[in-house]
């Protein structure tokens, strides 16, 4: 049994360059580009105009971006450059337009920061940040302080780091966990009430691209240039499976998003389909392939409670960008 | 660069050498057949030699020692073609007359000396070196200069023939550039260097100011090659003349262009604008950095003029290059929506490639595929380069289309978190194929 999904709306030419980071909020997904422009679109509206468009906020380009998951946020996100800087920015209420709130400082005198993915806690509070050198930050976005700050390399404390390029992070939705996909193949998973390391999964061997947790914070879901999915449980941190496509050699993967029951992976690979995996089934459920090259992210849109409009429907709907420089939404076909 | 004329007729180039013989004193040859391959010193050693033959007989026989020396009177920079209008004829003897004329032969004898260990070891000396070898005897920087001048106009040779480099080139003071193809290359002192013979896998590029004129015979790009082994295998396999794209010519300047290198580009540049100049590079930081130094020039060299080519295409190595290959088939995964994932517990499953899955039914050509094994990871200092090289770029008011190609290739780069060298688009060492269609593609739409 196979799910259909239909292209329900490109942009074309969203941005001057290639596409690297997508996030949704409840009504609206911002997109950021190797331009200096990040792009706030509007999803309530079939042709999802443009609702703003912020100028300049990263002169090298942008390459990930994070906003909270959940009911009630979009407050704020924030956003990294090529320099290594990151970025929170927050609604204006009034305006409703994104203003930019502070810069995470960067270590040194350089003023070259090292801040590669990032990952927005549900509570819109907490940022992970991770390193070239495989650590991952944790900052109080209210207090603006560094609170935690996770070693994967050999070294401990102050003189830590010499760990492996941390590509990927995530937050559990209950804030409890931190999880990180690293460059030499390695996942680990932190406890943050505990402030330590709790799993160490191996398995994937090679570069780790996207770690997601699944909304109930039951599973864990990363994967990279190994081209398949792996499956973690996180109440004992064991290994509970894979999804697959067949073929010699799988793509990489480069974009992973739970849908919002849990139900569903949406995953982007670097030859440009975007696939649809029932999780519980193990299996591939949709295949799309409007462009043959790179997609560099992919994310599900918020659930809504109404049908939007004309020709919206209620259904699951999520965008694919990369470097066709486009954004193509799609929606799940219904009343079929 | 007016003393350059571009001829690629034979006539043409035989008369550019007749011009120089007065200075050279070169004996006539048969032009027209000979194509003089007399790359180190041209003679220079075989002059130095016979002078300290001279001597030594000289001290033998018990006569006074002496040194033919002339003196180029003045004259303006970049105005050496031709013979030197004015000049002293003079030797130069010891001991001399006064203490003035031993001091002179002194230092003559010193300069000589250099330059022949020079010759003999294949090495380069800068002018500042030899000052420095006895500032005493020398008493200024600028008395070095104009011996040397001097004693390769007597000697009829350039200074470079003599090894000796001029003390602004100290940095750059190997020649290192190498050049192959149907291309010749006459040199100020009649010496006319065929680059397109076939047993040449490279030949050492002249200083562009010793080049009196250059034939292009029927060359219709330029190749410039990062690496010195892209290079020769290439110039092995007579590339520049069996390309499907016609003639041309390779260069490469062995790793970091040097200015010797890329005044030569510049020069055919300006020589021939038709001629299509291309560069190929690793995919890495510092490949793009060394595109970027062809083009626009190194900022620690700023005020070297003449020595970038804005119109360089970068040919490669490209992100799509490395992402998209026709080489192996892919299955088509069609079937999907019935394929039952490995739901098996055990991380021996995890890499064990899906071959229990049926056959594919049409295996097909993907126009995207992974990048292949030959591809490494960033390291920390490649990511840390390509973020400096990219700040580089994005302080540029208005980046031209050249520099936003480099920034997206750069984006991917740290994207990706992947490097790779030429060898990576090569088909099992031959780098021809791929090469042919990229030259072909890009000399279409660059007409």
């Amino acid at each position: 049994m196979s799910k259909q999904y239909l292209t329900a709306h490109t942009v074309d030419q969203a941005h001057p360059a290639d596409i690297f980071s997508l996030a949704p909020t409840p009504s609206t997904l911002i997109s950021a580009s190797g331009s200096s422009s990040l792009r706030i679109h509007d999803t309530t509206s079939p042709t999802y105009p443009l609702a703003q468009t912020i100028s300049n906020a990263h002169k090298l380009g942008c390459h990930h971006l994070a906003t909270a998951s959940g009911p009630q946020t979009g407050n704020i996100f924030a956003s990294v450059g090529f320099g290594g800087d990151a970025k929170i920015w927050h609604l204006n209420p009034d305006s409703k337009q994104y203003e930019l709130q502070w810069e995470i400082p960067t270590v040194g005198d350089s003023g070259k920061g090292d801040v590669w993915a990032i990952a927005l806690s549900a509570d819109e509070n907490f940022l992970a940040c991770t390193t070239s050198d495989g650590r991952i930050h944790v900052w109080d976005l209210t207090a603006k302080e560094k609170i935690q700050t996770y070693e994967t390399g050999g070294g401990r404390g102050a003189a830590g780091g010499g760990g492996s390029f941390a590509m990927a992070v995530d937050l559990s939705r209950d804030g409890r966990l931190t999880a990180s996909g690293h460059e030499n193949g390695g996942v680990y998973v932190f406890n943050n009430d505990a402030g330590r390391m709790v799993y160490s999964l191996s398995g994937l061997a090679k570069p780790v691209r996207a770690v997601a947790f699944s909304p109930g914070c039951k599973r864990l879901a990363a994967a990279g240039n190994a081209g398949i999915i792996a499956l973690y449980d996180m109440e004992h941190g064991e290994h509970v499976g894979n999804l697959s496509a067949p073929g010699n050699r799988p793509s990489w993967i480069t974009s992973l998003d739970w849908n919002d029951t849990g139900d569903y992976l949406l995953s982007g690979q670097l030859d440009g389909k975007v696939k649809v995996w029932d999780v519980a089934r193990g299996a591939c459920v949709a295949t799309h392939s409007e462009t043959d090259s790179a997609l560099w992210c992919v994310r599900w849109l918020p659930p809504t409670e109404r049908a939007l409009g004309p020709g919206m429907g209620k259904g699951e709907r999520f965008c694919a960008a990369g470097a066709s420089r486009s954004l193509s939404f799609y929606r799940e076909a219904t009343g079929i | 660069m007016n003393e350059i004329s571009s001829s690629s007729n034979a006539n043409n180039y035989a008369g550019a050498v007749l011009d120089s013989q007065e200075s050279s004193g070169a004996s006539s040859a048969d032009y027209d057949s000979v194509h003089v391959v007399s790359v180190v010193g041209n003679g220079a050693l075989a002059r130095i030699e016979s002078l300290l033959e001279a001597m030594v007989d000289a001290i033998i026989t018990g006569d006074k020692i002496s040194v033919p020396y002339r003196s180029v009177r003045a004259s303006r920079p970049g105005q050496l073609q031709g013979p030197p209008s004015g000049r002293q004829t003079g030797i130069v003897r010891f001991p001399g007359r006064t203490i003035q004329e031993a001091k002179k032969f002194d230092a003559l004898f010193r300069i000589i000396e250099l330059s022949h260990e020079a010759l003999l070891s294949g090495s380069l000396i800068t002018k500042r070196n030899i000052y420095y070898q006895n500032p005493e005897l020398f008493g200024s920087q600028a008395v070095v200069d104009v011996m040397v001048n001097n004693l390769a106009f007597t000697l009829g040779v350039g200074r470079g023939d003599l090894n000796i480099a001029s003390r602004h080139q100290w940095a750059v003071a190997t020649a290192k550039g190498l050049i192959s193809g149907p291309v010749i290359l006459v040199n100020r002192d009649g010496s006319v260097i065929d680059c397109g013979l076939s047993h040449n896998t490279g030949i050492l590029l002249p200083p562009i100011s010793e080049i009196q004129s250059i034939g292009f015979h029927a060359a219709q790009w330029v190749l410039v090659i990062e690496k010195e082994a892209t290079f020769r295998t290439l110039a092995a396999a007579q590339y520049a003349k069996t390309s499907r794209a016609g003639c041309g010519i390779l260069i490469t300047a062995k790793g970091f262009p040097d200015l010797a290198t890329r005044r030569f580009l510049s020069v055919l540049h300006s020589m021939r604008p038709g001629l299509v100049i291309f560069g190929l590079a690793d995919f890495d930081p510092d490949g793009v950095s060394i595109v970027q130094t062809y083009q626009n020039g190194s900022r620690r060299l700023e005020h070297e003029n003449e020595a970038t080519v804005p119109s360089l295409r970068w040919l490669g190595v490209r992100s799509n290059d490395l992402l998209s290959s026709g080489e192996s088939p892919v299955f088509d995964d069609e079937e999907d929506q019935e394929s039952q994932a490995a739901t098996s517990l055990g991380s021996s499953h995890l890499l064990e490639r899906s071959d229990h899955h049926r056959p594919a039914k049409r295996p097909k050509l993907s126009g995207f595929q992974n990048p292949s094994e030959t591809v490494l990871s960033l390291t920390l200092r490649d990511r840390r380069k390509a973020a400096d090289i990219l700040r580089g770029i994005c302080s540029i008011d208005q980046p031209s289309n050249d520099e936003l190609d480099q920034t997206q290739e750069l984006q991917r780069m740290l994207m990706l978190n992947i490097k790779a060298e030429i060898q990576a688009v090569d088909n099992y060492g031959d780098l021809s194929t791929w090469l042919d269609d990229k030259l072909c593609a890009g000399m279409d739409t660059g007409q």
